[in-house]
């Protein structure tokens, strides 16, 4: 774990609604799973007071680079930043993506935000299949940015505006009800939308697939000292910054059940 | 050399920079950053007798330089502390200060007797006795002042320790609240426990915390916990104070310093600054160089007024 000031070197936009910003740091790249996160203190002072955590999307040598939306104050201050400017960050956090998925075949499933660390992920072990889903067609990847494994992704966009219309969890759906799906065979591993993680969740859990999901929490430290960043799992209240963001599948119980504990 | 031993009674501390309890973990958590041994002391997040789960998500939230949070406690209970944390602050000869809450004085009695036990390995209690974020009978009854007497007499029958007595202004008039905590046998006071607040979705129009309500702390804290250390310091200069609330810097802790806090606690500050305690305790003995103060002891509660007296 380090935390470094890093200087900007580039800070674009991708498309329509994702950024992506990229600096250099070797302890900050070293050792790194997909799936890990940094926190960034977008700017020095007291406003806004928390850093932000994000996920690694990409990492050539000692240069980073992390896609991100603007979602609020933090990630648009984020998106003002310039070549030059320097940033406070500090990583790798949390425990990744397996690696070993004991010998199946990976299936991806990201929506939104969630697509950069699947995309590090496959980039660097390779998947079967990749499916991402996007509200229309100005959310996709850009396709220079998935260009290694585009023939095996599965694009939906909920206004029909690009791929498939309609939810992520659609051409899964019916993918996994095909006589000669195994189920045994593959292995998901997904991250996204809330929303979306539960479906994809129930429809595994429905057709016997395994996987695991990375969960988005709020986050004050991101190094387990907080106890804000809770994920409730069969053994209780779980630090999602340290234990996760990656949980597998049968450790979580749904959602709404949560709240109630 | 700058001499920042700080002495409390019969303890000494290498220095007068600590933690807040609930913002640095129970053992060795920000050890990639911090070495732990170079603190004046280590205030670990508050132990129960029983383990507590915690409130459910979400349990914090960002607000103007601060945030709230109802963690409600979370912790897996005395004897997992006694049989795994102990054992690792001695070892590494940590000056350890452990913070309990419990929902009944009972409970605070029976922890106050088990860790009695360890006397050796601990430099002293800090009794939770105000914190805002638990609902459950016993500790919420805390905020009624006269448990508090109550509770710090249960205590101190029960341990030889030297006893730190965590208040927050949400108890009403603090410097009454003291007052009635050294009477019943506390030795100290930790000041201040974060102020309880709220924040709200507009959109969901959910309050942004799960308990509707939360501790703030913090730097927008900073100038309420001063004021309340200044004062308890002004009024009863003798009794030892562990000041917290929003030290984020080393100009922070020298003003808590200056107001007369005997320890500077390092709170939320630890969550944007994993390194906070350490530029901290670096910063102050800076300053305390280039302004040619030998001690410590010439900088605390060294406040110039601007009345002649
Ligand atoms: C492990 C992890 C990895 C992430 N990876 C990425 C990524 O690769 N790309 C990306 O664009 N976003 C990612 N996010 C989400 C990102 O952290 C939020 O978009 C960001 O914190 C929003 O900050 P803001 O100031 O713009 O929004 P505001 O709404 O103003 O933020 C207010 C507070 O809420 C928190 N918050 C708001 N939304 C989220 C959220 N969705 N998740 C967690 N905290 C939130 C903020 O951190 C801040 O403390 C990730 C989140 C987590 C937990
Ligand atoms: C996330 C969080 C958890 C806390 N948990 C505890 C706790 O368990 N016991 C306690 O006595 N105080 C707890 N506190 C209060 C702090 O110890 C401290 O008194 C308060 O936050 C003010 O200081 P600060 O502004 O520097 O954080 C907690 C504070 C925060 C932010
Ligand atoms: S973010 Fe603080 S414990 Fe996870």
């Amino acid at each position: 774990m380090h935390d470094e000031t890093v200087t900007v070197l580039e800070n674009r936009k991708v498309n329509a609604k994702y950024f992506k910003i990229s600096f250099r740091s070797k302890h900050l790249a070293s050792g790194v799973e997909p799936g890990q996160f940094v926190q960034i203190k977008v700017r020095e002072g007291w406003d806004p007071f928390l850093r932000r955590p994000f996920s690694y999307y990409r990492i050539r040598g000692e240069r980073i680079e992390i896609l991100y939306e603007i979602l609020g104050r933090g990630s648009e201050l984020l998106s003002k930043l310039t070549k030059g400017d320097r940033l406070q960050v500090m990583g790798p956090l949390g425990r990744g993506f397996s690696r070993e998925i004991r010998g199946k075949k990976r299936i991806l499933v990201g929506g939104g935000v969630g697509v950069p660390p699947l995309v590090f992920l496959a980039e660097r072990y390779g998947c079967d299949r990749f499916y991402i889903g996007t509200k229309s067609r100005h959310e996709v990847m850009p396709l220079s940015e998935i260009r290694k494994f585009h023939s095996r992704v599965f694009h939906t966009t909920q206004d029909g505006s690009y791929g498939v219309r309609g939810l992520v969890t659609g051409p899964l759906e019916v993918w996994f009800k095909k006589d000669d799906f195994d189920p045994e065979a593959y292995f998901i591993q997904t991250c996204g939308p809330t929303r979306m993680m539960e479906r994809v969740m129930e429809i595994a859990s429905h057709f016997g697939v395994e996987g695991e999901a990375s969960w988005e929490e709020r986050m004050a430290c991101g190094v387990g000292v907080c106890l804000g960043c809770m994920v409730w799992t069969h053994y209780g209240w779980t630090c999602s910054c340290t234990e996760g963001p990656v949980f597998q599948f049968e450790e979580t119980p749904p959602r709404e059940t949560w709240a109630v504990r | 050399m700058v001499d920042l031993t700080t002495k409390i009674g019969p303890l000494r501390f290498k220095n007068p920079v600590t933690v807040a309890s609930g913002t640095f973990g129970v053992k060795d958590e920000l050890k990639d950053f911090v070495d732990y041994q170079k603190l004046g002391a280590v205030i670990t997040k508050t132990i129960t007798l029983h383990p507590r789960p915690g409130n459910p998500m979400p349990r914090i939230c960002e607000t103007p330089a601060g945030m709230l949070n109802a963690i409600g406690l979370q912790n897996k209970g005395l004897f997992e502390f006694v049989e795994n944390k102990i054992p690792y602050f001695r070892k590494n000869r940590i000056p350890l200060i452990v913070n309990i809450a419990g929902e009944s004085t009972a409970d605070f009695s029976r922890m106050a007797r088990a860790l009695d036990y360890h006397r050796k390995s601990i430099t002293a209690l800090e009794l939770n006795l105000s914190c805002p974020n638990v609902e459950a009978g016993g500790v919420r009854a805390i905020r009624e002042k006269k448990l508090i007497a109550k509770t710090i007499r249960a205590v101190r029958k029960n341990t030889r320790l030297f006893l730190f007595a965590k208040l927050s202004p949400e108890l009403g008039d603090v410097l009454e609240s003291v007052r009635e905590a050294v009477r019943a046998g506390a030795n100290g006071v930790s000041l201040i426990n974060t102020v309880r607040g709220m924040a709200i979705d507009i959109r969901s129009r959910r309050p942004r915390i799960w308990a509707g309500t939360g501790g703030l702390s913090g730097p927008a804290l900073r100038p309420i916990a001063l004021r309340y250390v200044y004062e308890v310091k002004q009024a009863m200069p003798q009794v030892p104070v562990i000041a917290s609330g929003g030290i984020t810097t080393w100009e922070d802790a020298v003003e808590f310093l200056i107001a007369g806090a005997d320890l500077v606690a390092v709170g939320t500050a630890n969550f944007v600054n994993p390194r906070a305690t350490m530029d901290i305790l670096s910063g102050v003995r800076v300053f305390c160089q280039k302004e040619k103060i030998k001690s410590i002891r010439e900088l605390r509660g060294s406040l110039v007024s601007y009345r002649r007296s």
